[in-house]
């Protein structure tokens, strides 16, 4: 990050020799297995691949919700803890509680830590701001569009100004285009204020877009099969299209995706690791 | 305002129908009073201040039985919905005593409870527990796993939980429960006045009925807890709507 002038906000997130293991020993389902990351503090890191590669499983270590069966995650160097204050988590659903407003939706976190009222109500309409909801403040999550509350769920992930925050694919369910104006406008908020960000996706355009380095995961157990480095200048438009570095880079983590992909439809007793 | 008309013009056609019955059969006055004659009889009963007396006891029972049953039923039933293992050592005893018939144990609380209004509302705030507990329980159950967990990752206490998330999303099944529990809080006002007390509406049916064979004065005294039911089941409906405003 030696491109980046700004202070190092972020923190670094260590995954060495992590392996999840769900129900049963010996009869449970294996989610991830030797999964080794390091990530920067401060970077933007996007993490790619096919479904049940146990990305979203990744996310939720980091987050502190699950604990590794095997190995150690660290955030800082210390174990993640739920509320801790160091990790914001947007999911894939907006997941508002439907009987408040968008603003105390978005405030919930500084409610929960105790902050006085009029303080987390002037926090909250500021991230609101942010996130350009600023008309939506009174409204209920079931009068927002996909996209608004996924915003205001942003918004919510971003108010305790965490180091590190974890995107679990929050703009799948929207269409292309409102999910363009979402990355240009995700990394200009990174760009604005950099802190570790790991995005979880399936869109190839849309890691290349956003990521310093883009890693592709291998379904089955999840593994990390390559990181590709994403060496474009910043800001980057979201029309990345006509740039031949971006289509280099973009084919090589198609490349590699499809290797993974491959590997899934081999027949399970050919396929690496298996018992 | 067109609601109230409706319910006046149901109430107008009740009475006409009541008055058709009583016309049409010729019922001696102790089987079958008129509408006009127990009319006449509660404005009489009204008057001389007795219909008063015996309501005003009959009312303190109910509102201190609901209020009672009422939250130990939402506190028991919320331990219920989140512990598997509460669920499973109190269910059976909640079921039991739900299942013995209320006018069996009645006499039995009413020397437990010393016999006075305390025993009453013991007896008032058990008939109200069961449907109130239950709902809690079911309703509290019912919580979007996916906001838990996005509650969990929040660092939120158990008791942030249940006060910002389970209990407000179990509102609308609760309120299904109050709505029966307000309805049996009159019932069981009345069956504990009978296993014991001088006083209150449940009384005053005894002694119409067997005492006086005043049969109209009996009748005001069902018409009374009829209203006192619509009453409280409105209150219920009305806090219900401010609460749940969605």
């Amino acid at each position: 990050m030696s491109s980046q002038t700004t202070l190092r906000t972020g923190l670094d997130v260590a995954i060495r020799d992590v392996g999840v293991r769900f129900g049963a020993p010996g009869a449970g389902v294996e989610a991830l297995a030797g999964c080794d990351l390091e990530i920067d503090g401060g970077s933007f890191t996007v993490i790619i691949g096919p479904n049940g590669c146990g990305k979203s499983t990744l996310l939720r270590l980091i987050a502190g919700l699950l604990v590794p069966t095997s190995g150690r995650v660290t955030v800082d160097g210390g174990v993640p803890r739920p509320g801790d204050g160091r990790v914001g988590l947007a999911f894939q659903q907006p997941r508002l509680i439907p009987w408040r407003s968008t603003l105390d939706n978005v405030a919930l976190p500084l409610e929960l830590a105790g902050v006085a009222p009029a303080e987390r109500g002037a926090r909250a309409s500021e991230a609101l701001d942010r996130v350009g909801l600023h008309d939506a403040a009174a409204l209920r999550p079931r009068e927002l569009s996909g996209g608004m509350a996924q915003r205001a769920a942003l918004a919510r992930a971003l108010i305790g100004d965490p180091p590190v925050l974890l995107l679990d694919e929050p703009f799948s369910a929207l269409d292309a285009l409102t999910r363009e104006t979402f990355d240009e406008e995700l990394q200009h908020l990174w760009l604005e204020r950099p802190r570790t960000v790991i995005l979880v996706t399936h869109s190839v355009s849309e890691a290349v877009t956003l990521a310093d380095r883009v890693v592709v995961m291998t379904p089955r157990p999840g593994r990390m099969a390559r990181s590709v480095q994403i060496d474009l200048p910043r800001p980057r438009p979201t029309e990345l299209i006509g740039d031949r570095r971006a289509a280099e880079l973009a084919a090589e983590v198609r490349a590699s995706l499809s290797a993974s992909r491959a590997l899934e439809l081999r027949p399970w007793s050919e396929q690496e690791g298996a018992a | 305002m067109r609601r109230v008309g409706t319910a006046a013009l149901s109430l107008l056609a009740f009475g006409v129908a009541w008055k058709l019955v009583t016309v049409i059969g010729d019922y001696p006055e102790f089987i079958l009073p008129a509408p006009e004659v127990v009319a006449e009889r509660a404005w009489r009963a009204i008057g001389s201040g007795i219909l008063g007396e015996h309501t005003a006891v009959t009312l303190l029972e109910i509102v201190l039985g609901f209020a009672v049953g009422a939250t130990t039923a939402v506190a028991i039933g919320t331990a219920l919905g989140k512990s598997v293992l509460i669920e499973r050592v109190l269910s059976p005893y909640i079921v039991a005593a739900q299942a013995i018939p209320i006018l069996a144990l009645a006499p039995l609380l009413d020397i437990w409870f010393g016999g006075g209004l305390l025993a009453r509302v013991a007896i008032c705030a058990l008939i109200v527990f069961f449907p109130i507990a239950i709902s809690t329980m079911v309703g509290i159950r019912s919580t979007d796993p996916l906001l838990a967990e996005m509650l969990r990752s929040l660092g939120a206490t158990d008791p942030q939980r249940t006060r910002l998330l389970e209990i407000p999303s179990a509102l609308p099944v609760i309120f299904g429960g109050l709505r029966v529990g307000v309805t049996l809080a009159v019932i069981g006002a009345v069956v504990a006045e009978w296993a014991g007390a001088s006083v209150g509406l449940g009384v005053l049916i005894n002694i119409a009925n067997q005492g006086l064979f005043d049969t109209p004065l009996m009748f005001v005294a069902l018409a009374t807890l009829a209203i006192i039911g619509l009453t409280f089941y409105g209150l219920v409906v009305l806090v219900e709507r401010r609460l749940i405003s969605q």
